[in-house]
């Protein structure tokens, strides 16, 4: 029977792990109730209650899950800023264990073997979870964000903080986001820990309904914590942004024109297909085939972090059908991308007066005389000789919108990329690949093969890549990077 | 002058009068060779509602819709640069872009087409126009120059999305600075912000509503126009931004309905024709042919309604007030500060010529003194 009521509270979505607690709790007498604590349950009696407080402290704060089995050691602790930074510089030290000691650390040095998802071993899944869990600290570069957001808490208690209301914007944007972050470790941690207590438990109980039900819950932890390992790879500040992406055809003419267009085509097939919305802001085409350049804009979540992967130079080679010798070339075109930063996070002012704007393809006396559906505006900005266009608008306006809206995003990265220079401490060097670096080849004649240079990832079927199917040379890429720098 | 100006204006309301004649027999609205009618004017006020307000009752699959793409991306290729060449029309690039235009107006979800999903084939497509009007419009289109707004019935204008039709001038993208310069000026004049302004040759009242937009709560616009047909449409435009309260359209010539309002206009600003009459028979096919002769000629130097607006502006302006016109360049705004300089001197100060963003000059401002 007892096993029935757990295992309703067993079927409820994630926060049952709570109430699941809660009812393991009252039907069998936590453990942390020293008075009636049965120690059958656990291997070990001498739980570390300082340990239990701290996790519990740092629960309430980082992931606002209690334990209930330490209800009574529910001290208030709120949420000043105060608190705050004590809660970070003391929380390295703290880990959630379970009741008999394990931590997330220790199962990962225990090197229990990891199965094939399909066999229902709970160890093995626990094992892969925090492997897992530790590959994700390392993508977020664990140490330094914990730094940093000590930093930050610091900078946060300031008196005077919101004097540049500018500045302090930024740092609690950047706070919270590094918050939810180490939120979501800590919360995996614990969940991890409360599913090989509940394991532990029902076979203590030899309740096998339960223990069956958990490593059920365990397998599919392991199934979403893998997914967590791939949003890692896109931790950067500006990963979570929309994007524009802007393909340049090299030299060589019609032949490299035609590929700067098959490689812009690719990136909007491949946009498509991870439901980003495409607009094209500004296209030069080629005069016979292809593109001598075009930026699309792609909207999304993360289009930046994933797009960010592409900077660089693409390389084709193949027999050019442009070619009446048949002979093989090869040609580049030259990627490069840029995030849409949110209104108020800008980097750069820009000055209405240091810009020139023009209308261009226009010819004649313009006003009545003239019937145009075309009303392409440049925008250069003055003291950079940065420029912007868009002609894809319907109105003059909406263009003049559009590539002001370039102009701020390729300014906003060109200062980006400035401090980054200049403090190298916290920053994502893969902006910072300069778009003349070769970093992919397609080869079409005499083979068909696309390898990335930077990785050797390799893909035969090459019409599938062309076609927009690009997402494991990009987490390939992520992956390879993002581990390396962390190593 | 009087006289003059008295006998173009009736020489052009009878060019007007037989245009508009000829209008109504020639032009046959975009109506749908299929059975079932649709009741194309939910209000009396428009009776060629834009393509894009349609109802979708129309249906087409998409490999129907994409071989008639095809049909209509092959007729503009076959273009190349020749309009361009013979008289600075659109090329086969503008031509395609046009053509996407179309289609998205068309479709009451344009996004599927976008992807080249080459399973669903027959998926079936709701379109506000049938395939068979699209065909016809495509070909008015490049056959006979009819100007791309007109075919969808409306023009992108700054953020605006305006009704146009034969009869009334397809707005330029030159004339959205004007929106910029009055916005300029009532930024730093709250007075002006909150005052009466008019639009003299209001067509499809596009600068009226740009203006509109941005006046303070007590600001008004008077829209004047002497081509019925404008006032209609520019009446349907005030509607649907919903301006009606603040903005009045109304038929006349120039400043004649505003006498009651003498010495205390805020802002007068005008469009008026500007291209001198030797030019009408050499412009644009899409201007020539299809746009309303009452809105391009400004007599044999193009700046007769020029001139007679800078009385208007003189007489109408309160002190402080401001002005803005928009010219055919160069030419006739120097002539028209040099005018004012001389003959209206002690009326206007602070004249201000300014280019457009093809750096040609365009517009005369000023401020009654
Ligand atoms: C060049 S169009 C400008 C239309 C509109 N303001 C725009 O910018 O798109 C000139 C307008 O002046 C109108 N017009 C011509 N003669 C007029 C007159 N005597 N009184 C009032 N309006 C006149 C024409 O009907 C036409 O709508």
């Amino acid at each position: 029977m007892s096993s029935n009521i757990l295992r309703k509270a067993y079927n409820k979505r994630p926060s049952s792990i709570i109430s699941r607690y809660q009812s393991i709790s009252k039907l069998f007498l936590s453990s942390s109730n020293p008075q009636i604590q049965s120690t059958d349950f656990y291997s070990s009696i001498d739980k570390p209650q300082h340990h239990a407080s701290k996790f519990e402290f740092l629960s309430k704060n980082a992931s606002g899950v209690s334990l209930a089995s330490n209800k009574r050691l529910n001290f208030s602790c709120g949420c000043s800023l105060n608190n705050t930074r004590l809660l970070f510089s003391t929380q390295a030290a703290v880990q959630p264990s379970t009741a008999d000691g394990l931590t997330v650390d220790a199962i990962v040095a225990n090197q229990w073997t990891i199965l094939d998802e399909s066999e229902s071993d709970w160890k093995s899944h626990a094992s892969a979870i925090a492997q897992s869990i530790r590959l994700i600290k390392k993508r977020l570069q664990w140490e330094k964000l914990k730094v940093r957001l000590e930093m930050l808490s610091f900078q946060l208690e300031k008196p005077d903080l919101w004097d540049d209301p500018v500045h302090a914007g930024k740092i609690s944007r950047e706070h919270g986001s590094l918050m939810g972050k180490m939120k979501l470790v800590n919360g995996l941690e614990q969940e991890l820990i409360e599913h090989i207590d509940m394991i532990k438990l029902a076979r203590e109980e030899e309740d096998h309904d339960l223990e069956s039900e958990s490593v059920k819950a365990l397998l599919k932890m392991r199934q979403s914590v893998k997914e967590k390992e791939l949003e890692a790879l896109l931790a950067g500040e500006h990963d979570s942004c929309s994007c524009y992406i802007e393909v340049q055809a090299g030299a060589g003419g019609t032949e490299s024109m035609d590929w700067a267009g098959m490689v812009m085509q690719m990136y909007k097939m491949w946009a498509e297909r991870r439901g980003y919305g495409v607009t094209v802001v500004d296209e030069m085409r080629g005069e016979i085939a292809g593109i001598k350049r075009a930026t699309i804009k792609v909207d999304g979540e993360y289009a930046y972090g994933y797009a960010k992967a592409e900077v660089g130079a693409h390389r084709l080679v193949r027999i050019s059908p442009f070619d009446a010798a048949k002979r093989r070339h090869t040609s580049f075109a030259a990627v490069a991308v840029t995030p849409i930063l949110g209104d108020g996070s800008h980097h750069v002012q820009i000055n209405e007066s240091d810009l020139r704007i023009e209308r261009y393809r226009s010819g004649g006396a313009g006003g009545q005389h003239a019937n145009v559906t075309d009303s392409a505006v440049r925008i250069t900005h003055i003291p950079t000789g940065i420029t912007a266009a868009c002609q894809n608008e319907r109105s003059q306006h909406q263009n003049k919108a559009s590539a002001m809206a370039v102009l701020q995003s390729r300014l906003d990265q060109r200062e980006m990329a400035r401090q980054a220079q200049m403090n190298s401490q916290y920053t994502q060097s893969l902006t910072d690949n300069s778009w003349g670096n070769q970093i992919r080849s397609y080869v079409l004649h005499p083979y068909r093969m696309v390898k990335d240079l930077r990785t050797n990832f390799e893909v035969s079927d090459t019409d599938s890549v062309l076609e927009g199917e690009i997402d494991d040379f990009i987490l390939s890429f992520l992956t390879d990077s993002m581990d390396k720098e962390n190593e | 002058m009087n006289l003059s100006s008295l006998a173009r204006l009736s020489s052009l309301s009878t060019v007007f009068a037989s245009r508009t004649l000829n209008r109504s027999i020639a032009f046959k609205p975009i109506s749908c060779s299929s059975s079932v009618s649709v009741p194309h004017a939910p209000t009396s006020l428009n009776p060629n509602l834009p393509l894009f307000l349609r109802p979708p009752t129309f249906t087409a699959t998409l490999s129907d819709l994409q071989k008639w793409q095809n049909w209509a991306k092959n007729l503009a290729s076959s273009i190349g640069s020749s309009f361009t060449d013979s008289d600075n029309g659109p090329d086969s690039e503008i031509l395609h872009r046009e053509l996407n235009w179309l289609i998205e107006d068309a479709l009451q979800n344009p996004k599927p087409l976008l992807t080249r999903n080459d399973s669903d084939h027959d998926i079936v497509l709701q379109l506000r126009a049938d395939l068979g009007d699209l065909y016809t419009l495509w070909k008015q289109r490049i056959e006979k120059r009819r100007p791309f707004q007109y075919i969808v019935g409306c023009e992108h204008w700054r953020d605006l999305v305006l009704s146009v039709e034969e009869g009334v001038l397809i707005p330029r993208p030159e004339t959205e600075l004007i929106i910029d310069l009055v916005d300029d000026t009532i930024k730093q004049n709250e007075e002006l912000k909150e005052g009466l302004w008019v639009d003299l040759g209001t067509g499809s009242g596009a600068i009226a509503i740009g203006i509109g937009k941005i006046l303070g709560d007590s600001g008004r616009v008077i829209a004047i126009d002497l081509s019925p047909i404008a006032v209609q449409v520019a009446s349907f435009n005030v509607n649907r931004y919903n301006l009606q309260d603040k903005i009045s359209v109304k038929q006349g010539s120039w400043f004649e309905p505003l006498i009651e309002f003498e010495g205390r206009v805020a802002g007068f600003v005008s469009n008026p024709p500007y291209i001198p009459s030797g030019h009408i028979k050499g412009l644009q096919a899409e201007v020539g042919r299809h746009e309303p002769i009452l809105a391009l000629d400004g007599g044999e130097d193009g700046m007769s309604d020029l001139l007679h607006l800078c009385k208007g502006a003189a007489l109408m302006l309160k002190p402080g007030g401001f002005f803005a016109f928009e010219t055919n360049g160069e030419d006739q705004c120097l002539f028209l500060v040099d005018h004012m300089e001389t003959i209206h001197h002690d009326s206007f100060h602070n004249l201000k010529i300014i280019p457009d963003f093809a750096g040609i000059q365009r517009f005369v401002t000023g401020i009654r003194i």
